[in-house]
């Protein structure tokens, strides 16, 4: 009984979202090398880094769409199998084919729809509920439109409903800002505070350094490694963007290739 | 003198296996050679299907020809097919830039309907093209022989003539334009910058595609043509780097399907054709398990080979490890694998039933502990962990690490000599 | 039931039942075939239809039965393992996909010819019936096969219909379908097998060469009309449908043609029409421009991102 209560306690207590010693490769390469941190409540927080440097590949492999090398993620303490459904995954605009047949409303509904068995359609509460989303988002009114037909910024704000029908607790952001205009990211941004101030942790991979010193609260400096992590000010310091950012730590490739080969660097 | 020897050779072997067998034979090497150069660049150049849809396609062009008049086989057919092959590449083009369809669509409505219109065609001319519908799908090899012209008084298969006559010319057609197709193969956009005309040649490619198409066809029909086309590309490159040793590898390779694939269908009573795409596979499937970097033994062997190095330099290093902190390894006699491998090859010898270092396998297991504990300290400083989470990857790593890193990640470290946990770290030995 | 008794007094009941059952198969292709076309599979439908038969001939050879079923069933049987090597030769090989498709599909095709023309030569009886699966011969099918063929093709697009939430939402997006906790791959491998089946199952239609056609082309005439997925199967279905029941209509009329290519020529004709005239995005409506095509609507406030990344298609 006592191992009981000491289990939940942990679970009470256990941070919203943790990585352990988390190494991921790319078939034998290692990509992302120890991250090791973890976020203890909602707040909105950003992954930091230069291109390629694995961000997308953290978020991933936290939602186990890539395999890890070592290492765990785990959501108030426990595996993601257990607290999928309170997790919401916006993926890379890019990686949509805009010219699929379906609406926006389809796409949100997809996203109400998501949580239930089996066969299931779902019906008017699915319905109502991609309804506010959309109405969350701004969109109300294009629900009929196809999505192809939508400019970045509202393609985005689609992904977020989509996200937001699943009525989530955390939420998992793969580059919201790319190629979005300065006022639809501005209004995105409001949504994802919205969200923070409602107790949900907003956990979002972005490109701008300017814009991060804004907007988030936490950030994680990612260089295929963590360089740090922390609250915002304390954290994007000159020293620690000039690791981030000065250029990749060669001593990582030469060994990733090595690993990659099975054999010994020079 | 090459050309005398060569030349009763031949006569020899045509006495041996009967000219019509030879003629044969030898139609099937000319448009396999042929297929193979322009399949290479095809191949390279990301067009493989582009290449199916141009063999299908040819058909209607090759069936109209023959209607207006054209001799099987003459230039008004190759005239035909390659006008064929250019409207698919315009449909193709029109269906995905106005239709929207996505471009692997538009390739296969693109061919299909121009096969089924050809096959329509010839079925509804019925006697006035001397062509069946099946057999426009597997060839009428074994009859070519049997349609000859008349050359300087010899009987030769207009098969066969026209099969040589575009080889020659596709031959001499990559050979002329040569840096022109290698570049652009490598990088479309760059050479268009540079300046080379990529539309012409990428049109002069699939002109030569449709050639060589054309002459397979009677040979061994639409389908298989592709075979010819691709496969010994496809082989050769997984052997080779270089664009022309590919093109000298894929023409060997054809050739040995066609002559192989021949041979065999004689002997099994079975189609030409349908038995030289079979010889082809099988080289392709010979290809991508020998290749020597990243075939699929050659992987196998490297992930054998990096497993048991693990194993050994794992037991040197866990022995080594015993010594410095003076504990006695409790083992018995038995020696397993690793061990036994690791006497063999000097760095253990036995002492009284105890397994013990010898000293190159102490100079060995230090340089694994070294490169451990190198790393543990290299972690502790660039990478956010807690101490008690920089054995497993140093665990891993510590395989991987080579002399100048070990050197350049020391110099780093200031030249440390404890690590996290406090242990040692030994110095490289020269 | 009297017009149903006037229609038999014309045409035999047999016919009539074989109609039924292409039709069938037409239909469920094109609705099945859709999915395929929006997963970007199209060509791997034809490597599979080459390689099916290879099934058939080894299903003769081996059971020695003529049976519509049986056969199929082999052919079913080297289709999948056809996809089992465009899989493998992707992860295990560096060769690219589009050579890989026409290494498979020729070779495949290969390996068939041989065995039947082998079975051919040696007189095996009923190899010389193997042929119709080339190019289709519906004129050949009996009731009781066409029975089987129109239950096949029911049941599949029973199940895209039952799992259509499943299906969408994986061949849209399968990242976020595996992140809410779907078996996306599995899923997808379910509409690739159904994709096989379909192709299969339309080989007497149409014959392996040309069946791939209509698993494409009923989907890309169907987009030309609408936006949604629901239609777009709808749409898929009946050109399907059509397509296939001309085949078998004028391939009864004229027993020597083969059905193949009538289906085909059929099927292109509603696209060509389709590209032309279709509202919004046929050329002829949109040289009056009388409709928005994607390339060239969006928010007014916005940077049109949009129009880059669809007009760079075009390009």
């Amino acid at each position: 009984m006592v191992e009981n209560d000491s289990a939940s306690k942990m679970h009470v207590d256990a941070p919203m979202l943790e990585w352990h010693d988390l190494t991921v490769a790319y078939g034998r390469r290692p990509v992302l090398w120890n991250v090791d941190f973890e976020i203890p409540k909602p707040c909105l927080f950003g992954i930091i880094g230069p291109n390629g440097a694995g961000k997308s590949t953290l978020l991933k492999a936290s939602l186990d769409l890539v395999q890890r090398a070592g290492g765990s993620v785990r959501f108030w303490g426990q595996p993601l199998a257990q607290v999928r459904s309170r997790i919401a995954y916006v993926p890379q605009r890019e990686t949509v084919d805009w010219d699929f047949p379906v609406t926006v409303m389809d796409v949100v509904r997809m996203g109400a729809t998501s949580k239930l068995g089996w066969f299931q359609r779902g019906g008017k509460r699915e319905r109502e509920l991609a309804l506010s989303s959309l109405d969350r988002v701004g969109l109300a009114d294009c629900s009929n439109r196809q999505i192809g037909k939508l400019s970045g910024g509202q393609q985005q704000r689609v992904f977020l409903a989509r996200a937001l029908a699943r009525e989530a607790e955390i939420y998992l952001l793969d580059e919201p800002m790319a190629g979005v205009d300065a006022g639809s990211q501005e209004q995105i941004f409001n949504i994802l505070v919205n969200l923070r101030d409602q107790g949900k942790l907003i956990v979002a991979v972005h490109h701008d350094i300017r814009t991060a010193v804004e907007w988030f609260d936490a950030v994680a400096l990612i260089d295929m490694r963590l360089v740090a992590a922390g609250p915002t000010a304390e954290i994007l310091t000159p020293e620690n963007l000039a690791m981030t950012y000065s250029g990749r730590l060669s001593v990582l490739d030469e060994i990733g290739e090595a690993v990659e080969r099975g054999g010994r660097t020079s | 003198m090459i050309a005398l020897i060569a030349d009763s050779g031949i006569t020899l072997w045509f006495d041996r296996v009967g000219p019509l067998h030879g003629w044969a034979i030898a139609t099937a090497v000319a448009v396999s050679a042929c297929c193979a150069v322009v399949g290479t660049l095809l191949v390279v150049r990301r067009m493989s299907l582009l290449g199916d849809a141009i063999s299908h396609a040819v058909l209607p062009g090759l069936v109209v020809a023959v209607l207006l008049g054209a001799q099987p086989g003459g230039v008004g057919v190759l005239l035909g097919a390659t006008v064929a092959a250019m409207s698919t590449i315009w449909f193709t083009r029109f269906l995905f830039r106005h239709a929207g369809l996505w471009e692997d669509a538009s390739v296969g409505v693109a061919f299909t309907t121009l096969f089924a219109a050809g096959v329509l065609l010839i079925t509804v001319s019925g006697s006035r093209v001397d062509l069946d519908p099946g057999c426009v799908l597997y060839g009428i090899l074994e009859l070519v022989p049997f349609d000859t012209v008349s050359l300087y008084g010899w009987d030769i298969p207009r098969a066969f003539v026209s099969a040589l006559s575009v080889l020659v010319l596709v031959i001499l057609g990559v050979w002329c334009t040569w840096r022109w197709q290698v570049f652009t193969a490598f990088d479309t956009d760059a050479a268009k910058a540079a300046g080379i005309p990529v539309g012409g040649v990428t049109c002069g490619l699939l002109v030569g595609v449709s050639l060589a198409t054309v002459t397979g066809f009677v040979a061994v029909g639409a389908i298989l043509v592709v075979a010819m086309l691709v496969v010994p590309a496809a082989a050769a490159e997984r052997l080779v780097h270089r664009l022309h040793h590919a093109i000298w590898l894929a023409v060997l390779f054809a050739v040995v399907g066609a002559f192989g694939g021949y041979l065999l269908a004689w002997r099994y009573s079975t189609s030409a054709a349908g038995m030289m795409a079979v010889v082809l596979g099988v080289e392709y499937l010979v290809a991508i398990l020998i290749a020597p970097d990243d075939g699929v033994a050659a992987r196998l062997v490297s992930k054998v080979v990096y497993l048991w190095r693990v194993q050994c330099e794992d037991r040197l290093a866990s022995l080594w490890r015993a010594e410095e902190s003076r504990q006695l390894v409790q083992e018995g006699g038995f020696a397993g694998l690793v061990t036994s491998w690791l006497c063999v090859s000097g760095q253990l010898r036995k002492e009284k039933n105890v397994f013990v270092l010898t000293p190159q396998g102490r100079v060995h297991a230090e340089l694994i502990v070294r490169s451990h504990r190198l790393w543990e300290t290299w972690l502790g400083k660039h990478v956010d962990l807690p101490v008690d989470h920089l054995h497993p990857p140093a665990e891993w790593i510590e395989h991987h690490l080579g002399e100048q890193v070990r050197k350049r990640i020391e110099d780093e470290l200031g030249n440390k000599d404890i690590d996290p946990h406090g242990s040692m770290i030994p110095k490289e030995k020269p | 039931m009297i017009h149903m008794t006037a229609l038999a007094a014309f045409i035999p009941y047999n016919t009539l039942v074989v109609a039924a059952g292409v039709a069938a198969v037409g239909c469920a292709a094109g609705v099945i075939g859709t999915f395929g076309v929006l997963r970007k599979r199209a060509l791997v439908g034809d490597a599979a239809a080459h390689a099916t038969l290879v099934g058939v001939a080894s299903a003769l050879l081996l059971t020695g039965q003529r049976d519509l079923a049986i056969l199929l069933v082999g052919g079913l049987i080297s289709a999948m393992v056809a996809i089992a090597f465009l899989v493998l030769i992707r992860k295990f090989t560096r060769t690219r996909d589009d050579a890989a498709i026409a290494i498979v599909l020729s070779v495949s095709f290969g390996i068939g010819i041989t065995f039947i023309s082998g079975m051919v030569s040696r007189g095996i009886p009923g190899s010389g019936g193997l042929e119709r699966f080339l190019l289709g011969h519906t004129a050949s099918l009996t009731a009781h096969d066409a029975t089987l063929l129109g239950a096949v093709s029911a049941i599949s697009v029973l199940c895209v219909v039952v799992g259509l939430k499943e299906a969408t939402m994986v061949a849209f997006d399968p990242d976020f379908a595996t992140a809410a906790g779907w078996p996306a791959a599995t899923i997808d491998f379910v509409l690739v097998a159904l994709v096989a089946v379909m192709v299969v199952v339309g080989l007497p239609a149409a014959g392996a060469v040309l069946v791939t056609a209509l698993v494409v082309i009923p989907p890309a005439v169907a987009r030309q009309w609408t936006e949604r997925i629901v239609p777009m199967l709808v749409i898929a279905g009946a050109v399907g449908l059509i397509s296939a029941l001309s085949g078998v209509m004028i391939s009864s009329l004229a027993v020597q043609l083969p059905t193949g290519p009538i289906v085909v020529l059929v099927a292109t004709s509603f696209l060509i029409f389709s590209v032309f005239l279709a509202p919004c995005r046929g050329i002829v409506w949109r040289t009056r421009s009388a409709c928005v095509f994607p390339s060239d609507s969006y928010d007014g406030n916005d940077t049109g991102t949009t129009a880059d990344t669809v007009t760079e298609r075009k390009s």
